[in-house]
């Protein structure tokens, strides 16, 4: 299903390419295509659709890792403060002028900021819930929620401060995937693959930490570093994320959720049909986003907004259905 | 194995909660841990199973579980067949039989395909148990088991515990709040009070009763002989 609708996200944009130029594309018919349609395929829709894909399966995951650590459904990615913290790195480069550097000749100022102030939020959120040897995750949620804040508003005095950039911040904090790069998409790949097999790997061990922290020292699991690793693992996924495509919001929310509904509750596979499930989801909206309005786009985030959350709420009202009609005839 | 505690000394910000406790509590029978609220018994018992989790022959059962668990009842009792060697393969056969039978001990084999968050408080205790019976450990560690459990629950586990005791040698370390549950099923008494162990003996009394927890203690002879105590 992901290869299907990647392969329909990749005909569509705002000129027109057709399926079999797309096919001929990777069939090795490359050069009957004429160089524009290459260099659309090649440059752009490629990158695109791979950074789409790749960011909806990690936005998807962190929330469905979020939910199980915190024990919380209404858990996500933002909880941790990182996405505000990056997008407070980006606004500052972008209204000082930083967004015209350009390193490796493919990041801009936007993104190092975002990286480095997605670095410095994690270090403040994790140094103010380890104080006093208290690192659990009450302290650890507490501490994310109210630095988010903080760099919200900082982000907001920024935007009233310098007016004629606020259009630009704006959009990046909508989200967007048409910035994509062949580089930056690179750069991504290795993100979810590095940290990607650290949190299946770890995952069963969240399970365990569900029985609280007695019990699953019982069984053989630290519940400090366990903590550490998949948190760790998830800020770091979520850093090159929002630095990539800026904040998208609700798909590491209702993703999860969506599993849960299919009856999948061990997290291992939760987690790896999360990423799979995501990646589906952020693709058909990303191919949404730069076709109904073409050449014009939607913001990302819309988007998800307006197709997940009518899909979710039917799920909502079936499920409770099914449970009541349980619930009566026992 | 004996569990060894020596001078176990917790505070938090500040605030001396267990107070240089030591007491060896011994295999093979059921030590009941009591006192007032607050007296530390809990933080008694959090330190021991820090201590010793890592000899692998422990099983803890919490009070009460925090927040969403998201597992239906088999598999949250199959976590105590967690086994970090094993990375890929699933449950064995072993896992199974050790699951099966311990969701029929502790009568929760209807309800397994559930998911644990739906059962009640007592069906949640009872998979707690479930769940450290087949971790088949040598200790089970248990905090105030009949805190959810209505009477006939709260006997039917701690007759379990006697029963894991005289038929498999396993040893039992329980907090409880019924004075009469503790005498009837307590092999030994760890009496604590403001984060000290005060006394540890073999039988209760009204005269300790009335020591450990700051109010005035009576009894009465059942006519089969069982002796009931009752605060005045």
């Amino acid at each position: 299903m992901l290869i299907c609708v990647m392969a329909v996200s990749l005909c569509l944009g705002s000129s027109g390419i057709s399926l079999e130029d797309v096919i001929e594309y990777f069939t090795g018919g490359k050069e009957l295509l004429p160089q524009t349609t290459l260099t659309i395929i090649g440059r752009i829709r490629i990158p695109r659709t791979l950074t789409a894909a790749l960011v909806g399966g990690a936005l998807a995951s962190v929330g469905c890792i979020m939910q199980g650590v915190f024990r919380n459904p209404m858990a996500d990615p933002s909880v941790l403060g990182i996405s505000s913290g990056a997008a407070l790195g980006a606004a500052v480069a972008i209204v000082t002028g930083l967004n015209g550097v350009i390193l490796f000749e493919a990041f801009t100022g936007a993104y190092i900021g975002a990286v480095i102030g997605a670095l410095i939020t994690w270090l403040m959120v994790f140094t103010i819930a380890a104080h006093n040897g208290h690192y659990d995750t009450s302290s650890t949620l507490l501490a994310g929620i109210a630095i988010s804040s903080i760099m919200s508003a900082l982000i907001t005095v920024l935007m009233t401060l310098h007016l004629e950039q606020m259009e630009r911040v704006y959009m990046w904090m909508l989200g967007t995937f048409s910035a994509s790069t062949t580089d930056k998409t690179k750069l991504l790949a290795v993100a979810a693959a590095i940290f990607m097999p650290v949190l299946i790997i770890i995952a069963p061990r969240l399970d365990v930490l569900k029985l609280g922290n007695e019990a699953a020292l019982t069984l053989g699991v630290n519940p400090k570093r366990t903590l550490a690793i998949a948190l760790g693992a998830c800020s770091a996924l979520l850093a090159v994320c929002v630095a990539n495509s800026g904040i998208i919001g609700f798909v590491g929310l209702i993703i999860p959720h969506i599993v849960s509904f299919f009856g999948v509750t061990r997290m291992r596979r939760r987690l790896a049909l999360s990423f799979l499930t995501g990646a589906v989801f952020m693709v058909v909206c990303d191919t949404v986003c730069k076709t109904v309005v073409a050449p014009g786009e939607l913001a990302i985030g819309a988007v998800t907004s307006l197709i997940g959350a009518p899909y979710f709420l039917i799920l909502l009202m079936k499920s409770r259905i099914r449970s009541g009609k349980e619930r009566s005839s026992v | 194995m004996n569990l060894e505690a020596k001078n176990i000394t917790v505070s938090y910000g500040g605030n001396v909660v267990l107070d240089d406790a030591t007491h060896t509590f011994r295999e093979g029978r059921i030590t009941v841990v009591l006192g007032p609220n607050g007296c530390g018994k809990t933080t008694l018992i959090k330190a021991l199973v820090k201590k010793f989790a890592h000899t692998d022959k422990l099983a803890y059962i919490p009070q009460e579980i925090y927040g969403n668990v998201g597992l239906t009842v088999r598999e949250t009792v199959a976590l105590g067949r967690y086994n970090k060697a094993r990375f890929l393969t699933d449950e064995t056969e072993e896992d199974r039989k050790h699951i099966d039978s311990a969701l029929e001990l502790m009568e929760l084999s209807d309800k397994q395909h559930r998911i644990y968050d739906t059962l009640s408080g007592g069906e949640k205790q009872r998979a707690m148990a479930a769940r450290a019976v087949c971790q088949d450990a040598e200790w089970f560690i248990m905090d105030e088991p009949s805190s959810n459990l209505d009477i006939v629950h709260t006997k039917h586990i701690l007759d379990t515990a006697v029963k894991l005791v005289k038929e498999q040698g396993k040893s039992f370390i329980i907090v409880l709040h019924d004075i009469n549950d503790a005498a009837r099923y307590g092999d030994e008494f760890v009496l604590m009070k403001e984060g000290r162990i005060i006394k540890v003996c073999g039988a209760l009394d009204t005269e300790l009763l009335t020591m450990t927890y700051g109010t005035s203690f009576g009894e009465v002879k059942t006519s089969s002989g069982k002796t009931i105590f009752y605060a005045t």
